[in-house]
């Protein structure tokens, strides 16, 4: 009937269009298969059984060429690949992570932030080094930064370079101020930024990082500790303190009083080198690389004789404390490799690799022989100007949960900056939450 | 073949009929590859995943089973809960504006005018532009110092802060940098519905005395819902899972429900387990917005011809 | 579709001017935000930083555009994302109006269950399934190759595609193949003529979106893709960075030499959908 006929009809126009349909996908899939097989061709590094070597972004080009010097060294034994990580250093972490948790990392040898290790180290995924890296050896590292990788009592790397947050300071406007030396404490800073501010026309006294995020944690971390606060006491917790209260009411009153701009509570670092770099602020807390971009006339409108670097101010009464920054060498504890893997590591963190390093990134080595040296000292000025600072550093809450605690810590440093939480609640909040987070973990 | 027979048949004897008929195995065969595909690849990760929620998973061992347990922590958390809010209200509000907004620009693109290839291209270039790199830039333009919208907003007394510090203002420019990038696709989809309709359906209107509103209601709108309900379908469910808008452009300000799932699974150590939970949260109830889209707003998926 | 306004004397000027000044404020938004970043991509570092922002460039410089476009890293970007999108873009559109059509214009059961499976797993957030991945992905070799991408890129832009095809291919009027045949046209030529033309747009639509989203996508490309050789832009771009500052310049530059051929792109498909859409609508 007139149904089946159109169904005939149908299906009768039906079955050109799917012959038109297969003729076309199938020389689509074909094309598909052949770009596809290109593809297969790349994925090198796995196939080479080189050493892996894993590191975020390196703008000044030192890395790739100390890796090709060691695989020269190195010609016929094994060799070295450097795989570019994130630039980002959060996103480094989850990617890290990831591959981690899978198990099936190519990573041999990880450059890692200076907060990671104990994380790692709990999970069983990087390399207790402790008999290869005896304690007569640490004592030629920096103490801080060895204290980053120690958990457990084992040791899981190798300190690489650091970092320590330092006070820069505008030397001509003080000048001009009637200021002939930086500050000691934070109140005698918030004087100074105010009135050379005004005095000579700047818009901002004092620019830092205060966004919700890693270095947030670091500022606010900076204030609790110049203060005589601190977080963690071995296992218990022990932020709620009037000190660390003291602390985060400082940091409010650098909004408060017109000190910072209000905007300070959005800024990484990203935002603080145009501000300070920019001429617009007469102080700025920021890591020994922007000293660097000073000196590069595209990206800074001041010259470096015109900046100065001091140790972090102390809050009445306390001692200058500088966040610990850095990077540290560690192995994948999977790693089939894990020998070329120490030699590998050896030559990085040798003196040759890190004052190469030195010289031509401005990175801080973290070797104690290396600030005598004359050389790096003349040739990366942040370092003999930042001594103090360098000396004075902190390490952030050691503790395989400290992304936890960090997200934790980041959010309310956040919001006590921007006055939606009074300093004492903030603080009361992180006890019961960090307490929860370390009573959750066992 | 009645309702009745079918309803006498058990299930392996619906089974024989299906295949028994070429033209239905045909039919099967076609659509095999695709859902073999999917099944292949996501089946036994999403199955790990839920099992991973239902127990007390850290990141390195499964753990023993807990049941519900980690959904209750998860719909106590605070930060679940803005995630939630968050999402929700960003859900409807660049939904609704964007459908709205994307019909008209489809409407209006549709008629023929000169210059209209140039001006379809010009409103595709919001949905062109890479992700990753928009979210960076649109921060950098409402950023207090560089930032162009700050300077003007601020300058014309718009806002009185800087944008990025307020959560209000933030969860605003959020939903207005998801409505510029995202009204193309909408406007894009529609546009493609309109023309699909044969011209002479309007002709045969226009010739019956039909005007310009009785055409659009009664033709346009009805012929357009499938690519409608689709199109809203679509843009819900990937408003609903947002994740880089509000994490490269607020920095972790805003939470959403997938960044909560991110923080949970890629960050903490202790919320691994929660962020599973929110992971098949995120996924039942996305389904049930899709059965609500299915079965009230009539999409049809299994009607025959 | 005529355009209503030619048929109304004097209110027809009227809403044709407000119609083309409706059309150049919304080209104008949609605009902005790429002129903007163009302007940063042609400006010097120390005026991208200037507080308050500038309106015009002082000294426009093409040293980004140089620099990027002479970095082979950034080269085999772009051939790597247009390879992915391109292989993801024919998969998807392969399989999927085949599905499509089988679900669209032939006789199933179980068709809203298939339906609704091919849309549920995508629902999923990719984020929680990304280390199961990464092991199966492993253990079949394919990490860091292209097919990793590829087909997570496929499963998750399978179900827009099929449902989009089913919506097109239902839209098309059953009896337009049948008055096609009353007027002497063979079954080939109903098709050809009628069928194809008209699922056109459809086609043309679907292939466009998934591709740009296989263009965009970061998740998958940023954690399966370790090497320049693999590396897709939406990876390659954000490294324009270092672990403390971004170089918004050169990622703006990126962003323009990335996005503005997509559009020449677009444009050059669009002409077909309009074609498709004229040769179907003409009475035959």
């Amino acid at each position: 009937m007139t149904q089946s006929r159109r169904e005939g009809g149908v299906l009768g126009g039906r079955k050109m269009s799917r012959r038109d349909f297969l003729r076309v996908g199938g020389a689509g899939l074909a094309g598909a298969t052949l770009l596809g097989a290109a593809g297969c061709g790349g994925g090198g590094s796995q196939a080479s059984g080189n050493v892996v070597f894993a590191m975020g972004v390196d703008t000044s080009g030192t890395l790739q060429g100390l890796v090709d010097k060691f695989n020269k060294q190195n010609k016929g034994s094994f060799q070295v690949t450097y795989r570019e990580m994130p630039a980002d250093s959060g996103q480094y972490f989850d990617q890290l992570r990831t591959e981690l948790q899978a198990g099936a990392s190519e990573i041999d040898v990880i450059g890692g932030d200076v907060i990671w290790p104990p994380q790692f180290a709990a999970n069983g995924w990087i390399l207790d080094v402790s008999d290869r890296f005896p304690e007569s050896e640490r004592q030629q590292f920096l103490p801080a930064p060895i204290d980053s990788l120690i958990y457990d009592g084992a040791i899981y790397g190798v300190p690489w370079f650091t970092d320590a947050g330092m006070l820069y300071y505008r030397t001509d406007l003080l000048e001009k101020a009637g200021f002939s030396e930086p500050p000691a404490t934070w109140e005698e800073m918030k004087e100074m930024a105010l009135k050379t501010a005004q005095d000579t026309g700047t818009k901002n006294g004092f620019v830092f990082q205060g966004s919700n995020y890693e270095g947030g944690t670091v500022n606010g971390l900076e204030y609790i500790w110049t203060h005589g606060g601190d977080v963690l006491s071995g296992d218990q917790v022990i932020i709620d303190s009037p000190e660390s209260v003291a602390g985060l009411e400082t940091e409010r009153s650098m909004v408060a009083e017109g000190v910072a701009p209000e905007a300070v509570s959005t800024y990484k670092e990203q935002e603080t080198d145009p501000a300070f770099l920019g001429g617009t602020s007469v102080f700025a807390r920021n890591w020994p690389y922007m000293y660097a971009l000073a000196s590069d006339p595209e990206t800074s409108r001041i010259k470096p004789d015109q900046i100065g670097v001091a140790p972090l101010p102390a809050g009445e009464g306390g001692q200058s404390f500088s966040g610990l920054g850095g990077w540290d060498m560690m192995i994948n504890a999977n790693s089939q490799k894990q020998d070329q893997a120490w030699e590998f590591v050896k030559f990085m963190t040798g003196e040759e690799g890190q004052t190469q390093r030195a010289l031509a990134a401005t990175l801080l080595p973290t070797r104690k022989a290396l600030y005598q040296d004359p050389k790096i000292l003349n040739e990366v000025p942040v370092i003999r100007l930042g001594k103090e600072a360098i000396q004075s550093t902190k390490a952030r809450p050691v503790s395989p949960y400290y992304s936890d605690m960090s997200l934790k810590m980041a959010e309310q440093f956040n919001l006590s900056l921007k006055g939606d939480v009074e300093p004492a609640q903030a603080v009361k909040t992180l006890q019961q939450e960090l307490t929860n987070i370390l009573e959750q973990a066992g | 073949m009645t309702t009745a027979t079918t309803e006498k048949k058990r299930r392996g004897g619906v089974l024989r009929e299906e295949f028994r008929n070429p033209e239905r195995r045909t039919a099967y065969y076609m659509v095999l590859p695709a859902l073999l595909i999917i099944l292949i690849v996501a089946f036994f990760p999403i199955l790990q995943s839920i099992n991973l929620s239902l127990r007390q998973a850290t990141i390195i061992q499964a753990g023993p089973f807990v049941g519900l347990e980690n959904y209750k922590e998860m719909l106590e958390n605070p930060d679940f809960l803005e995630g939630l809010t968050n999402t929700l209200i960003f859900t409807v509000a660049s939904v609704a504006l964007e459908f709205f907004i994307g019909l008209g620009i489809a409407l209006a693109i549709n008629r023929a005018f000169r210059g209209r290839g140039l001006v379809r291209a010009a409103v595709l270039v919001p949905w062109a532009f890479p992700t990753v790199i928009s979210a960076v830039m649109w921060r950098l333009m409402f950023q207090d110092q560089v930032g162009i919208i700050n300077y003007v907003a601020n300058s014309t007394g718009l806002v009185s802060e800087p944008i990025l510090s307020d959560r209000t203002l933030l969860l605003i420019g959020v939903i207005l940098v998801d409505v510029w990038k995202t009204t193309p696709f909408m406007a894009l989809l529609l546009l493609a519905g309109l023309q699909t309709i044969p011209g002479d359906v309007y002709e045969a209107a226009r010739v019956d005395g039909a005007n310009v509103w009785q055409r659009f209601f009664r033709i346009t709108l009805p012929l357009l819902k499938p690519t409608i309900l689709v199109a809203l379908l679509f843009r819900t469910l990937d408003a609903y899972r947002v994740f880089d808008l509000f994490w490269a452009l607020s920095n972790r300000e805003l939470e959403s429900l997938s960044t909560f799932v991110y923080e949970g699974v890629r960050i903490s150590q202790l919320q691994f387990a929660q962020g599973n939970a929110a992971s098949v949260f995120i996924f039942v109830t996305a389904f049930l917005i899709a059965i609500f889209f299915i079965k009230v707003l009539g999409m049809q998926t299994s009607t025959e011809e | 579709m005529a355009s209503a306004t030619a048929t109304q004397g004097g209110r027809g000027a009227m809403s044709s001017l407000l119609f083309y000044v409706f059309l150049f404020f919304f080209v104008l938004v949609s605009m902005f935000p790429l002129i903007w970043i163009f302007k940063m991509s042609i400006i010097t570092k120390g005026e991208l930083f200037q507080s308050p922002p500038t309106i015009l460039p002082a000294n426009p410089t093409g040293a980004e555009y140089t620099q990027i476009l002479s970095d082979p890293a950034f080269q085999k970007a772009l051939l790597n994302s247009a390879i992915i999108s391109g292989v993801t873009t024919v998969v998807c559109l392969f399989f999927g109006s085949i599905a499509a059509y089988a679900i669209a214009r032939l006789r199933f059961r179980f068709k809203s269950s298939v339906m609704t499976l091919i849309l549920a797993i995508s629902f999923f957030p990719a984020v929680a399934i990304i280390a199961p991945l990464f092991v199966q992905y492993s253990a079949f070799g394919i990490i860091d190759t292209y097919w990793a991408a590829i087909v997570s890129d496929v499963v998750f832009a399978l179900p827009l595609t099929v449902w989009l095809l089913v919506a097109f291919f239902r839209e098309l009027p059953k009896d337009l193949e049948e008055a096609a045949k009353v007027d002497g046209a063979t079954t080939i030529q109903a098709f050809r003529k009628v069928i194809v033309p008209l699922a056109a747009p459809g086609v043309f639509t679907t292939a466009i979106l998934t591709f740009i989203f296989a263009w965009n996508e970061f998740l998958f490309a940023t954690t399966f893709l370790f090497t320049p050789a693999t590396q897709p832009v939406t990876v390659v771009i954000p490294n324009f960075a270092s672990q403390y500052t971004v170089d918004y310049g050169a990622q703006a530059a990126a962003a323009v030499v990335v996005t503005v051929p997509l559009v020449i792109l677009v444009l050059i498909f669009q002409r077909r959908i309009v074609s498709g859409l004229t040769a179907g609508a003409v009475k035959g």
